[in-house]
């Protein structure tokens, strides 16, 4: 990673950090500053399949639901420590990872789009009907996660920055993933997955190794939401959800990891703000994905996908 | 015996019924994918707007039989228009850009008929009252003229494709487009009106259905997963698999909830099709390698 990288990345954190300062910032605000950086950081974590690997993954609400019902079932029972719900998540969500990727994995292109729809769909049908965790209404109301005992994270201000801090780490975290020799293989695997076989790499292990990432980062971002909502609903799973995660990515453009947090942005703040006006929204937001995939199929800011392409092979 | 007739036989003939309907839209589904690539995720839409077109229909002319002809004719010149204006622009692409395309568009119709409509359930009344005493019960008169229409439809589709021209040039584009084009046919028209065709297909499903089940906005998100299922089940492409696998599901739901409740046997339906797309990803009559 470059000093340039960083120091951009740093600068991008001061701003997001002096984001609660502004003037206008209220309780409302905040909220939905959480929620784009929320969704921001889901969208990117999706980009490693997409994006990098090629693999476009319709199950990723369910990620993200198991996460949220992960933390909801604790503080339910009065487990309120955020790393005890954290770790929890990343348990639920990582053996869930591992079942859906060992099977989907196996196949590829639409095939693995609709494995990975279907198995999100048992999940979904799991929630949605069964009692003990509330049916269809989900678990409601549940209390505020402590970072350590006495330490509440019951404030709008005090989950905006544990969100920023999560997406900084997740951010980090994709982004040496993507630098590394892992990553390149990844974009191998993208551009012509028999060759990358034949060159000897173990193809399936990579893409596996790679869900498991995606799919623990949108985990545990889930696992931050009932701590901002307050409950965890079988809705958060529906495909739909799935779809529109992928939205964001297509909006912020493939293979960025920069541009998808932009795309997750800017879909929860115009889905926020335009819907308060008009309310055929998603009128606009299928238009805008038609166009998208019509005459930037790279998303807005897929063009960087090539020419950072150019920088690694010259070996920066 | 009295279990037979009172309890297994109407079971029987609802998920007959019901697959014969459920036939008719993955046909479509199965057709659009064998020639385009693309998995149709606006296809749910078209048979909701089938249903709703109906209901127009309906109210302007009081007349069902009128609407069973009118509205899939409607939903046909939307799928043409669709067909040229979005699907056209990707034949080279990746298939998995048409997935995300018909995502999109599957939003747009959706939102659109709940701006003109509104969100709440409807209904259309059967056009045939009464039911009819049957093997020892009593069957509605409606659902049994459902299962005759759907089927003398699908034989007619099968006489299309085997015994016309027509047909057989859409089976060859299916085979090989390519070839096709270099024979000097028209193909990206036959693309266009296999889609109408496919449009109109699935309106006539949503339509039949309407009267057993509600129209609401979000019926066809409700629907379209388990013609996906059908199309795996049968093999993405073929269209003798996506008609057998149809009534194979049909009847498997309607039998399996006698013993299992609703969700049990959602799970047990993708769970199936888990199973086959990881042992046998072309299906039941699929070819084998279509881009598995």
């Amino acid at each position: 990673m470059s000093n340039r990288t960083l120091a951009g990345a740093a600068v991008a954190l001061a701003a997001l950090a002096a984001v609660p300062a502004l003037p206008f910032m209220s309780k409302y605000y905040l909220l939905l500053a959480f929620d784009a950086l929320l969704f921001g950081a889901i969208a990117m974590s999706l980009d490693l399949l997409i994006g990098y690997t090629g693999l476009v993954s319709f199950g990723h609400a369910a990620f993200f639901g198991l996460g949220a019902y992960a933390t909801a079932v604790c503080l339910e029972r009065k487990i309120v420590s955020l790393w005890i719900c954290l770790a929890a998540a990343v348990v639920v969500v990582g053996l869930y990872a591992l079942l859906v990727s060992y099977f989907a994995t196996a196949r590829r292109g639409i095939y693995f789009a609709l494995l990975t729809l279907i198995f999100a769909e048992v999940v979904y049908t799991f929630f949605r009907y069964t009692q003990t965790f509330g049916g269809s209404d989900g678990i409601q109301g549940v209390p505020a996660a402590e970072l350590a005992p006495g330490v509440a994270l019951d404030t709008p201000l005090k989950n905006y920055y544990l969100v920023l801090v999560f997406l900084a780490l997740a951010w980090l975290t994709c982004r040496t993933l993507v630098g590394s020799h892992f990553g390149r293989v990844l974009v191998a695997i993208r551009e012509n997955e028999d060759r990358a076989r034949f060159l000897g790499y173990n193809v399936t292990r990579y893409k596996m190794g790679v869900c498991l990432v995606s799919a623990l980062l949108t985990g545990v971002a889930g696992a931050l939401y009932p701590g901002r909502s307050g409950f965890a609903t079988p809705d958060l799973m529906l495909w739909t959800v799935s779809g529109e995660f992928i939205i964001m990515v297509m909006i912020g453009g493939l293979g960025t990891l920069v541009g998808p947090v932009i795309g997750g942005v800017f879909f929860v703040v115009l889905q926020e703000k335009v819907s308060s006006y008009v309310d055929w929204y998603f009128i606009v937001i299928g238009l805008v994905l038609v166009l998208i995939v019509l005459f930037m199929p790279k998303g807005l800011l897929g063009f960087r996908r090539v020419q950072g392409f150019a920088q690694w092979r010259s070996g920066q | 015996m009295d279990y037979l007739v009172a309890v297994l036989l109407p079971q029987l003939l609802h998920g007959l019924v019901f697959g014969a309907a459920l036939g008719l839209l993955a046909l479509g589904l199965t057709v659009i994918f064998g020639l385009l690539g693309v998995m149709n995720f606006a296809h749910g839409e078209l048979y909701m707007l089938g249903a709703y077109a109906g209901i127009v229909v309906v109210g302007v002319t009081h007349s069902f039989w009128v609407a069973l002809i009118v509205a899939p004719l409607l939903v046909g010149v939307i799928g043409a228009v669709t067909e040229v204006a979005t699907l056209r622009p990707l034949y080279r692409r990746e298939p998995l850009y048409g997935l995300i395309l018909t995502f999109g568009l599957a939003l747009a119709f959706r939102e659109a008929v709940r701006q003109i409509f509104g969100g709440d359930m409807r209904r259309i009344l059967p056009p045939i009252p009464g039911s009819t005493p049957l093997l020892g019960m009593t069957y509605p008169n409606y659902r049994l003229f459902l299962l005759a229409i759907s089927s003398v439809l699908l034989l007619a589709i099968w006489l299309f494709f085997t015994k016309t021209r027509a047909g057989i040039v859409v089976r060859a584009a299916v085979q090989d487009a390519e070839m096709l084009d270099g024979l000097g046919v028209d193909v990206p028209r036959v693309f266009t009106l296999t889609f109408a065709g496919a449009a109109a297909l699935a309106a006539v499903a949503g339509l039949l259905l309407a009267p057993i089940f509600t129209v609401y906005p979000q019926m066809g998100v409700e629907m379209i997963l388990l013609a996906f299922i059908v199309v795996i089940l049968g093999g993405m492409g073929s269209i003798t698999g996506s008609v057998v696998a149809a009534f194979i599901i049909g009847i498997a739901q309607s039998l399996l909830t006698l013993w299992m409740n609703p969700q049990r046997v959602a799970i047990a339906i993708f769970g199936i099709m888990i199973v086959v797309l990881v042992v046998r990803p072309r299906g039941l009559f699929g070819r084998e390698g279509v881009l598995e």
